[in-house]
């Protein structure tokens, strides 16, 4: 069907529309761009946000549809969509928050598909709300009519985008009715994905959880019941376990410590086969005196006043390893995994073998 | 002490020749901080013949370390001797930088 074909009073809004259509191009870009700034403020990551403008196309086949119903443009709500799409459900509700706090929400024609489903049914799920920026927000007297448009911001998740998305191309809107088959397909797999949704949601909570355990413990000293991975790593060393050695280490020579990542130790314990953080700790009680005197011993006779924090859990583990039998093997391979592998690593072994063998701790 | 400094595609190479010692370093420092130009790049310190290295030659090393670091490139350290390494290593170094 052509534009030509629209009666009067459509051909009127149309060209409300058309008069208005650089506001709407100008809001389509500029409030996707705050509601961005506002996530960030609010430890929001989302995983997209769309924009567009109501096409002239499609609103004159809405008009030449449903024209009748409006009275003005400003009755039309959809003709400013923001699509943002979260990775958890959870956020979907912050992310309305958000919109809450920063527009006016015409609550008679906002939905929440979410809530439009029977119990036994599944289906497209999105929260859609209606908004219009308020005069406290933003005003340009040249453009009053900015505070009058409202727009559509639709919420939802990567996987409700998906399933829309492809709901879509197999038949929503297509104006031909697929076999029943395939509609029940397409609602076994939103089923779904609204379980994948929630095991998403499950997990990050139960993660967050786990990490506010372990920052717990880690902060009561109990040590030994917090198994060693990558998170409890991470918060141990925010307790700077290693940093009384270190100041020791660097008092040798007056030296300036240059803080470094630590994390690469963490392979490392894993490898000399320790479990929790209850193992380092006691590393540290018990390997102290002895990473102190190899230190003693390498930069007390030299000039050297600069040092990285890594000296320290460097040295526990050669003295570790050593004592416990490890040897030049044991040392070219503390090497490898700290430093990468490398022929020189092999050199750096025997160097230590050697510088360790007459120190105190090496006879206790 | 001699910095010799060749640039082929996008990769700088400062060949270091001699000893790093404070005053070579003070010496050098300028050098250095042109190096740090090059810094978003690749930065190869060849190693293979420098005889020394003291505190301040180490300072030079991690100031174009952080350089890389801010800007996104990276410094290789190549051909180091085993006395310059010992040095890397027992001033907790050595991981600091890639080693060839």
């Amino acid at each position: 069907m052509s534009i030509q074909t629209l009666d009067s009073h459509s051909e009127e809004l149309l060209q409300q529309y058309r008069n208005l259509l650089p506001v709407y191009t100008q809001m389509a870009e500029v409030i996707p761009q705050r509601l961005k700034g506002f996530f960030e403020e609010a430890g929001l990551i989302v995983a997209a946000l769309e924009h567009r403008v109501k096409t002239e196309g499609s609103l004159a086949g809405k008009l030449r549809l449903k024209g009748s119903k409006y009275q003005s443009i400003y009755d039309i709500t959809d003709l400013v969509g923001i699509r943002v799409i979260t990775f958890y459900i959870d956020d979907v509700d912050k992310v309305a928050s958000v919109l809450e706090r920063l527009f006016e929400i015409d609550w008679d024609n906002s939905i929440d598909k979410r809530k439009a489903h029977e119990i036994d049914s599944f289906g497209y799920l999105s929260l859609h709300y209606i908004c219009r920026v308020p005069e406290s927000a933003y005003f340009d007297p040249e453009h009053p009519e900015l505070n009058k448009i409202r727009f559509e911001v639709q919420m939802r998740t990567l996987l409700q985008h998906a399933w829309a998305n492809m709901n879509h191309d197999t038949g929503y809107k297509s104006g031909v009715e697929i076999p029943k088959v395939y509609v029940r397909h397409m609602s076994r797999i939103a089923g779904m994905l609204e379980l994948c949704d929630d095991e998403f949601s499950r997990i990050r909570r139960e993660l967050a959880e786990y990490r506010r355990r372990v920052q717990k413990l880690v902060a009561s000293g109990n040590l030994s019941d917090v198994a060693l991975d990558g998170d409890s790593f991470r918060s141990y060393l925010a307790i700077k376990p290693f940093e009384r050695l270190t100041r020791r280490i660097a008092s040798i020579n007056q030296a300036e410590v240059q803080e470094v990542d630590m994390s690469a130790f963490l392979p490392l314990f894993q490898a000399m086969r320790f479990t929790t953080l209850g193992d380092i700790d006691k590393l540290i009680k018990d390997y102290s005196d002895a990473a102190y005197q190899i230190a003693c011993f390498q930069i007390g006779l030299t000039d050297l006043d600069i040092l990285s924090s890594s000296v320290a859990p460097q040295n526990l583990c050669t003295a570790f390893i050593l004592k416990n039998g490890g040897g030049r093997i044991g040392l070219k391979l503390m090497l490898d995994q700290l430093n990468g592998e490398s022929e020189g690593n092999g050199y750096m072994a025997d160097f230590l073998v050697e510088q360790c063998k007459d120190l105190p701790f090496m006879n206790q | 002490m001699e910095i010799i400094i060749t640039k082929e595609n996008s990769v700088v190479t400062a060949a270091l020749v001699g000893r790093l010692d404070t005053p070579a370093s003070l010496e050098v420092a300028g050098q250095f901080e042109s190096l740090k130009a090059e810094a978003s790049g690749t930065i190869v310190l060849d190693c293979a013949s420098l005889e020394y290295i003291s505190s301040s030659g180490l300072r030079l090393f991690l100031s174009l370390r952080k350089a890389a670091g801010e800007k996104g490139g990276k410094v290789i350290v190549k051909d180091i001797s085993t006395s310059i390494r010992s040095v890397f290593m027992m001033t907790g170094f050595l991981n600091l930088f890639e080693i060839q």
